[in-house]
């Protein structure tokens, strides 16, 4: 056979198979393919599990893929990409296959394009898992795209740098500098997001800045603000990183440097823009908002009908929460039935997404208010953001029921009138200020809600009265009123006086006496 | 052509120029010194000290508590560990076992160096700085990471020997801030832990034992291993059988040649 007898392939489509053959090849001589049993592995260890440790919540899940997947995944692979990047370098066959009639920048395409596609394999199919049983446990609502989609394009940028440090600066040490580049850099940023509040955000491990995870995007729609920022860092470094390799490349002829040159500039255009975005991010009630990326129908609520609880007080919770209404409705219960019928107690308790928050300065951190007393009549208005819920890493249900229980405080607070709209522990100490003589009214309103704690079972001390949602996140432990001070010891034996009266006295006392008592205008010494 | 003559000179050689007889050194370091640079340990160095100032550094910036305090020193540790890692390659393969005895002793000597040199490195770094475990932990978790680092260089190759402690790392990570007890992620473990110290103790013995009397694996061989370990895939993956395996693997096993694929392949080739 001679070449004059080769069977003449039409030119067109020549040029079509050649890269497809290529990307075929990559595939399956890709060095990705033998790591991703690891990357399977590593999935179910350091995403599946805490995923599933999780309550069926649709955005804990979400989150938590976005965030392990990356951390883990990302410093892995932009090793193995630059061990393959680094392939002809380390083999010294770089001139070798420069000649070939295929541009070096398309050969080099095709093997990041094969390692990327074995990583998203791994990573897409993870997620795919973990949402197929969320979306058999969950009881709400539907997937979020969002953090997957930065996730899978934090996947791709990882291997696009990686490749390109391995095809730039071949060497046997470059992989695992890659990596550990990566990681540093993925640790840094958590450093960085304690110290700077804005262009920290852009931090692709960040979902929702300082907010917990199951605070947002159930009874508002996910803010995707944040999200977009991050996909155009990330598609930034990866377009820089891939066009650097096309400027690197000796071969192509000028509209291919040009074509590279060109992705180059747009893939840092796009990164620099991203950042300047996240700078001018705010944290406001429900996540995120980037002015310039913000769409207002995203601040419209999402309508659901409630679950409730048959109860003597109704307690009704979104829907996506319909496991914990047997925990809520235990734990919220006796102090219900203690103040059943009283005037401005609630006749119905209802969940609702935050009554009120506050950023503390830099803007790491927030604090949320607690329960509210709203409407007429009285409805109860309790935001389980922020608690940790039942399920949620290592949290029991008697330990979620605990907190639950500081609720029950804040409930009775708010009932004599000592709660405040955003809470006592507004401030950038986060410390309570309880004055160390209180007023007599104050006096009185705090040993009815000891003595009333007493009757339901609540171990409440003197710190945890006048305290709103004390026992949630990113509160410090506050000073109470001093022990030695005049009132306390007649406050003790004011509470201790009422808390054993029979119950009907109690109520029929609390019924004619509470605006009085709200008002601030009983003494201890009235308290029968 | 015979070998008669070839000690003679070219016979385009200078007339009159002597022939510098070749100067005689202890074989014994020559060998060591043509071990380090194939190995790069130079350059391995080179990394050690840049990480004992990205340690430096870190530690100047981060929280004293918490899980970043621990999380960033120890992937500049494991950093450390994997550079050590992959100086084992060898750009000879498993010819270089047969120069001699002397190899496996170079590889211990010069494995037990660079360890000693990477704790030296990332303990000056860490001086006057809070490092969250301390310099007994430093220890510890180096060690342990260098053991994973030869371990894995050992059994897939020196160039990927990194692979080893950057997974164990990503494995911590969870264990840093969760109720984790068993001795096993011994860098998440409180520094005088003692089964945690004698886990770390063990992967290092284990890796520097199997690095010295194999050395680092070739990649090729590596190869062969997973294909001999997977036949189904290799009778799969003819047309298939990759073209790095058909050089590696000549002649071919009998499973393949028995294989179907194999048998269809015969069939279907015009004689």
């Amino acid at each position: 056979m001679t070449a004059a007898s080769t069977p003449a392939v039409p030119t067109r489509a020549w040029h079509l198979a050649r890269p497809g053959r290529l990307l075929r090849l990559e595939l399956r001589r890709n060095p990705m393919l033998w790591m991703v049993p690891l990357l399977a592995a590593l999935f179910w260890y350091g995403v599946y599990r805490p995923c599933l440790a999780n309550p069926p919540l649709w955005v804990l899940r979400a989150a938590t893929i976005q965030s392990h997947a990356l951390l883990i995944f990302a410093p892995l692979l932009a090793g193995v990409a630059a061990w393959t990047g680094s392939r002809e370098g380390r083999r010294h066959t770089v001139d070798l296959v420069s000649i070939t009639a295929l541009p070096r920048w398309a050969a080099q395409l095709a093997a990041w394009a094969a390692t990327a596609a074995w990583a998203e394999a791994v990573y897409l199919g993870g997620t795919a898992v973990v949402y197929g049983i969320t979306a058999h446990q969950a009881t709400w609502g539907g997937p979020l795209w969002w953090p997957i989609a930065v996730g899978a394009v934090g996947v791709a940028a990882a291997c696009a740098v990686g490749y390109a440090a391995g095809a730039l600066l071949p060497g046997r040490f470059t992989a695992p500098l890659a990596a550990v580049l990566v990681f540093v850099a993925l640790g840094a940023g958590a450093i960085w997001i304690e110290h700077n509040g804005s262009y920290a955000q852009i931090w692709p491990l960040n979902v929702q800045g300082p907010f917990p995870d199951d605070s947002y995007g159930v009874f508002y729609p996910f803010l995707p603000d944040l999200a977009i920022a991050q996909l155009m860092l990330l598609g930034g470094v990866m377009a820089a990183a891939l066009g650097a390799l096309g400027l690197a490349s000796a071969r192509g002829g000028r509209w291919l440097r040009g074509l590279a040159a060109w992705l180059t500039v747009a893939g840092v255009a796009a990164a620099a823009a991203a950042i300047g975005l996240a700078g001018t991010a705010r944290v406001e009630a429900h996540g995120i908002v980037i002015p310039a990326l913000h769409d207002a129908a995203s601040d419209r609520p999402v309508s659901y009908t409630p679950v409730c609880a048959r109860s003597a007080v109704p307690v009704c919770l979104q829907p996506a929460y319909a496991a914990m209404l047997p925990d809520v409705t235990a734990t919220l219960g006796p102090v219900l039935d203690e103040i059943t019928g009283v005037p401005g107690a609630p006749v119905r308790v209802t969940q609702v997404a935050v009554t009120s928050m506050q950023a503390h300065e830099p803007g790491n951190g927030i604090a949320f208010g607690g329960p509210v007393l709203s409407g007429h009549p009285v409805t109860l208005l309790l935001p389980l953001s922020g608690l940790t819920l039942a399920g949620e890493g290592n949290t029991t249900a008697a330990q979620f029921s605990q907190q639950l229980r500081t609720q029950d405080a804040a409930i009775l607070d708010a009932l004599v009138g000592l709660a405040s709209p955003v809470g006592p522990q507004s401030g950038s100490s986060g410390a309570v200020i309880v004055p160390a003589d209180l007023s007599p009214g104050a006096a009185a309103q705090h040993a009815i809600v000891s003595a009333m704690a007493k009757v339901a079972g609540l171990e409440l001390g003197e710190d945890q009265i006048g305290r709103q949602s004390a026992g949630q996140r990113g509160t410090g432990p506050p000073p109470g009123p001093q022990a030695g001070s005049p009132s306390s010891a007649s406050r003790l034996a004011a509470a201790e006086r009422f808390a054993a009266l029979p119950a009907a006295a109690r109520h029929a006392w609390l019924v004619t006496h509470l605006a009085a008592l709200r008002a601030g205008r009983v003494t201890l010494s009235e308290i029968p | 052509m015979t070998a008669i003559g070839i000690s003679q000179p070219a016979p385009g050689a200078a007339v009159g120029q002597r022939v510098r007889p070749a100067r005689r050194r202890g074989p014994g370091l020559r060998l060591a010194r043509l071990y380090l640079v194939s190995r790069r340990v130079l350059t391995c160095l080179l990394v050690l000290a840049a990480a004992g100032i990205a340690l430096r550094i870190a530690l100047h910036w981060l929280p004293r508590t918490g899980v970043a305090a621990r999380q960033l020193p120890l992937t500049i540790e494991a950093g450390a560990a994997a550079a050590i890692g992959v100086t084992t390659r060898s750009p000879f393969g498993e010819p270089e076992d047969t120069a001699g005895p002397w190899v496996r002793w170079l590889r211990l000597a010069v494995s037990l160096a660079l360890a000693g040199a990477a704790f030296g490195a990332l303990a000056a770094g860490a001086a006057g700085q809070h490092l969250a475990d301390g310099t007994l932990g430093l220890l510890r978790d180096l060690g342990g990471f260098t053991g994973l680092a030869l371990l894995t260089a050992a059994l897939i190759g020196g160039g990927l020997a990194w692979i080893g402690p950057l997974a164990y790392v990503a494995v911590t990570l969870p264990a840093l801030d969760g109720p984790w007890a068993t001795p096993w992620t011994w860098a998440a473990r409180p520094p005088h832990d003692r089964g945690a110290a004698i886990c770390a103790g063990l992967v290092f013995a284990s890796g520097l034992a199997l690095l010295t009397a194999r050395g680092a694996r070739a990649p090729d061989s590596a190869l062969e291993t997973a294909l001999r370990v997977y036949p189904s895939f290799r009778a799969r993956t003819d047309y298939g059988y990759p073209a790095v395996c058909r050089a590696v693997c000549r002649p071919r096993p009998s499973s393949f040649r028995n294989s179907r694929n194999c048998r269809r392949r015969k069939l279907s080739r015009p004689e």
